[in-house]
């Protein structure tokens, strides 16, 4: 009997725990840890924010409601404050994204896969960026050079490929943690894969976990 | 000297305070970039001589070669470094819009004297997309730059705001120095443009 019970405890906690971990506050907080700690524009996660967008502007309407009704003020700062968090979460986690695109406009651009990352405003807002920031270096430097030395992102006619974008620096070292099961990483410098259990964290290079970022492996 | 002066406006980009602007140094900017002109002329000349005596610009390795290619390096170094200048300027001006605000006048006198013409468009139309991507989303992202601790703070009011302000449905006076207990989120925008400044402890 007695083992049962805690069999079933543990169960039971596991169960909570992964119902915990997939909350939409919990999905927010793992993908805005993911793009804050990631070098790179990572997928912006479409139904997530379209959910969490709904859910806060529900819990606006209920607080506003508890506060007309006369609620206990505190009850009604706790919900304040809750809300506040999912706020801050959905904002910066958009701002991130935006504060990369500003920084890295040319090359998400002319990039097929990072472009196809962007949610449809932030396509609009990366094209904005890129003719925005033409025409300032165009009026301010390129203008008053060489014909053949015009263009923001060649050094001169002759180049064969871009070659003044500022880009990511993908090689360098992020926490991470194995999301949900077993993760096997081939390292590059060792034979031997880099097994990681549940809840493991490493150091590792981006570029090694790169591609898993957000579905075995998330970024802490 | 090929590029000392493009040097110079670099290390313009490095003094001073971390993340503050300098004045933007038109005079010096036209000194590079006229070196530049003076790089492709002499570039241009030792080509067409070089075509003049008949020889293969390509395959032939002569003085004259190697002259115009110090001039091209030259020429691809100052633009580096020019474009590198209004580049990085750029991004601090970026950033301008997310710390102090979107609008043109809400930048203290001091940092808009700093600005070249080209650089306070740059700010007002790079505000403008950045203000119609918030519209589109329909968020403000200029606030709640701070991750949250406490719904309410308390703020002491630092010039005179005036008593037109409404702050959620409440008017209260604002008069310099008072003390108040707001919201989070209605206060932020004050002290973001320095107006009110958070009493911590």
């Amino acid at each position: 009997m007695a083992t049962d019970f805690g069999e079933g405890s543990t169960a039971e906690a596991n169960e909570y725990e992964t119902l915990m971990s997939t909350t939409d506050v919990q999905l927010l907080k793992t993908a805005w840890r993911n793009e804050k700690a990631a070098p790179e524009i990572l997928q912006f996660q479409v139904q997530l924010v379209k959910r969490a967008t709904e859910q806060i502007q529900l819990m606006e309407e209920t607080v506003e409601e508890f506060e007309e009704s006369g609620m206990d003020p505190l009850t009604v700062s706790l919900y304040q404050m809750d809300l506040d968090r999912a706020q801050f979460l959905l904002r910066s986690y958009l701002r991130i994204r935006l504060q990369k695109v500003e920084k890295y406009m040319f090359y998400i651009r002319k990039n097929d896969n990072l472009r196809n990352r962007l949610s449809e405003p932030e396509r609009v807002f990366v094209n904005r960026c890129i003719d925005d920031m033409e025409k300032h270096l165009g009026d301010t430097v390129l203008s008053k050079l060489p014909d053949n030395y015009q263009s923001a992102r060649r050094q001169s006619i002759i180049s064969e490929e871009d070659d003044m974008v500022p880009e990511p620096q993908l090689e360098t070292f992020v926490a991470c943690k194995s999301s949900n099961r077993f993760v096997s990483l081939r390292l590059v410098d060792s034979e031997r894969p880099l097994e990681m259990e549940r809840h493991d964290v490493s150091f590792v290079l981006y570029k090694v976990i790169e591609e898993k970022v957000g579905v075995d492996i998330d970024l802490v | 000297m090929h590029g000392r002066l493009a040097c110079r406006l670099i290390k313009e980009l490095t003094t001073g305070e971390k993340g503050q602007l300098n004045p933007f140094n038109a005079k010096l900017l036209n000194e590079v970039a006229k070196e530049c002109s003076e790089n492709f002329l002499v570039l241009q000349s030792l080509i067409s001589k070089m075509q003049e005596e008949g020889l293969d610009f390509q395959t032939t390795r002569n003085a004259d070669h190697y002259g115009a290619l110090i001039n091209h390096l030259s020429l691809i170094r100052n633009k580096r470094c020019l474009m590198a200048y209004v580049y990085n300027r750029a991004e601090m001006i970026q950033n301008l819009a997310w710390t102090v605000g979107l609008r043109l006048f809400e930048l203290p006198e001091d940092i808009q004297e700093k600005l070249s013409h080209s650089e306070k468009e740059y700010f007002k139309r790079h505000s403008a997309a950045l203000e119609s991507y918030m519209s589109k989303v329909d968020l403000d992202l200029n606030v709640d730059m701070v991750p949250p601790k406490d719904p309410y703070i308390k703020v002491r009011v630092l010039d005179d705001v005036g008593e037109g302000i409404v702050v959620s449905d409440k008017a209260a006076n604002f008069a310099r120095h008072s003390m108040h207990f707001l919201k989070r989120t209605d206060a932020e925008l004050y002290i973001s443009r320095g107006l009110m400044e958070e009493l911590t402890g």
